[in-house]
């Protein structure tokens, strides 16, 4: 048996004769295998040595993320009791002339979408609902600008359209240069009829039986420097406005249809001689039982006119 | 510690991109790290020394223990390069790698300069009974890297069973092989 034999062997021979040379061989070949094996050895124990390290580095690491993290959370939730904190509530004198229900909800903590009341110059009351491009933080701090521009021209007219106009005119450059813009549904409530201007936003007004849309022709707020238009529909005792952003029309179910405003415009006609926040309540629910899940800021808000 | 004018020597991009390859095949470094590695070495260019420092340092920042991983990365080149480079056509055996590597076609081929920094890779002795042999390197590469290099030059042709080089200082490497 050669010494190639013996090594070639599944299992040790029971017995074997090997020569001087083989022996010296069969010596080097041991000789050779451990000090390949101390070598690997030494270059796993200084790999193990790096991965301790790593790993040391990646906990120190994660710690500082997840603190990171927790600032970040506890930022957003003070933002957002800044933010639900800017959202208006109806007066008094607003609620004698109007039922009003608002469901406003943002997809993040804080988000874009924006309601609030006025009082014109002229006594009027007026709501606005608005929906900055974008979610989240951005948008939030957008909402926060526009809110003090509307503020600050609601004592200087009673035209919807004049107000607009002043606030697009006096944000456009800011919009712009932080590429953002805001669709606009402001209405202003007269005796028997509504002053309205509509740049991207929703409308509907259940006038009667007769089911009236508001003229969608404007720009957005930060789109075009140009002048809006102001429109007028009746508005008489016991007619309902519907005002809503994109959020529910454009949810999508499962098979990526969207809700559509058809199918809320139909709920809400459906329903119309409910109280207000029942019907916002019928449209929630059946919105959230179409919906996959929510993607976008959601504001509905239905008014009726109450008698005087 | 480096005693090398590094700045005027310059080194072939074969074996620049030997070194990188050793690594991202060791998985000495990854991600990111061994993107940059690999980035735009081209094989036939000569490169600026600092350019191995700087592929070096990637192991020297990563590990406490660098010496066993340069060892690897040299032994891994090697293996390569006799694997699948000319090296099969060159060694007939693995005692045939010291006189290649000490003559102008080795060592001499891949780093080019001021002779007096360039230094050379010389076999001072080499007594294939006894099987034993010794180089003077007064080359500008990393020792341990050098070791590894040694090793497996030698190792890869396979005939022999036992390779051992110790750095005993000085550039001075003790080698034994049966």
């Amino acid at each position: 048996m050669t010494l190639k034999d013996v090594l070639d062997a599944q299992h040790p021979p029971a017995e074997f004769d090997l020569s001087h040379e083989e022996l010296v061989q069969f010596f080097w070949k041991y000789r050779g295998l451990s000090k390949r094996w101390e070598r690997a050895n030494a270059f796993w124990e200084a790999t193990n040595a790096n991965l301790k390290t790593a790993y040391e580095k990646l906990d120190e690491k994660d710690r500082e993320l997840e603190h990171a993290y927790n600032v970040i959370q506890e930022d957003l939730e003070v933002a957002s009791r800044i933010q639900s904190a800017l959202l208006p509530v109806a007066s008094t004198e607003m609620t004698r002339d109007l039922e009003i229900a608002v469901y406003h909800r943002q997809l993040a903590e804080v988000g874009g979408d924006y309601f609030d009341y006025f009082k014109m110059s002229g006594g009027q009351h007026a709501i606005g609902v608005f929906d900055i491009s974008g979610h989240g933080v951005s948008a939030a701090l957008v909402m926060t600008y526009l809110k003090a521009r509307f503020m600050g021209l609601m004592d200087t007219t009673d035209s919807p359209k004049t107000i607009v106009d002043a606030v697009n005119d006096s944000s456009f450059a800011f919009l712009k240069s932080v590429k953002k813009y805001a669709t606009v549904n402001f209405v202003v409530f007269e005796q028997d009829l509504i002053r309205y201007v509509c740049g991207g936003g929703f409308g509907m007004l259940l006038h009667g039986d007769q089911e009236l849309h508001f003229e969608k022709k404007d720009h957005f707020l930060g789109l075009r420097n140009k002048p809006f238009h102001e429109h007028t529909l009746p508005f008489v005792e016991g007619d309902l406005l519907a005002l809503y952003t994109d959020g529910i029309p454009e949810g999508q179910n499962n098979a990526m249809e969207d809700y559509s405003i058809h199918r809320i415009n139909a709920l809400i006609r459906q329903h119309a001689d409910k109280p207000v926040a029942e019907i916002v309540d019928l449209c929630l629910d059946d919105y959230s039982r179409f919906r996959a899940k929510d993607t976008d800021d959601i504001t509905l808000a239905i008014l009726r006119k109450k008698k005087p | 510690m480096n005693s090398h004018h590094e700045e005027t020597l310059e080194i072939f991009g074969a074996l620049l991109d030997g070194f990188a390859k050793a690594c991202l095949n060791l998985n000495i470094v990854a991600g990111r790290q061994a993107s940059e590695l690999t980035q735009s070495i081209e094989m036939l260019q000569w490169y600026p020394y600092q350019r191995l420092r700087d592929l070096e340092n990637t192991v020297f920042t990563s590990y406490s223990n660098s010496g066993p991983i340069l060892e690897k990365v040299g032994v891994q080149m090697m293996w390569a390069w006799y694997h699948f480079g000319p090296g099969q056509q060159i060694l007939k055996d693995g005692v045939d790698f010291l006189h290649f590597q000490s003559s102008s076609n080795g060592y001499a081929s891949v780093v080019k300069g001021p002779q007096s920094e360039v230094g050379d890779f010389k076999l001072m002795e080499l007594d294939p009974q006894r099987g034993t042999a010794l180089i003077h390197s007064t080359t500008p590469f990393n020792k341990d890297l050098e070791r590894g290099v040694i090793i497996g030059g030698m190792e890869a042709p396979g005939d022999l069973d036992y390779v051992d080089v110790v750095h005993e200082g000085d550039g001075y490497f003790q080698i034994e092989f049966h």
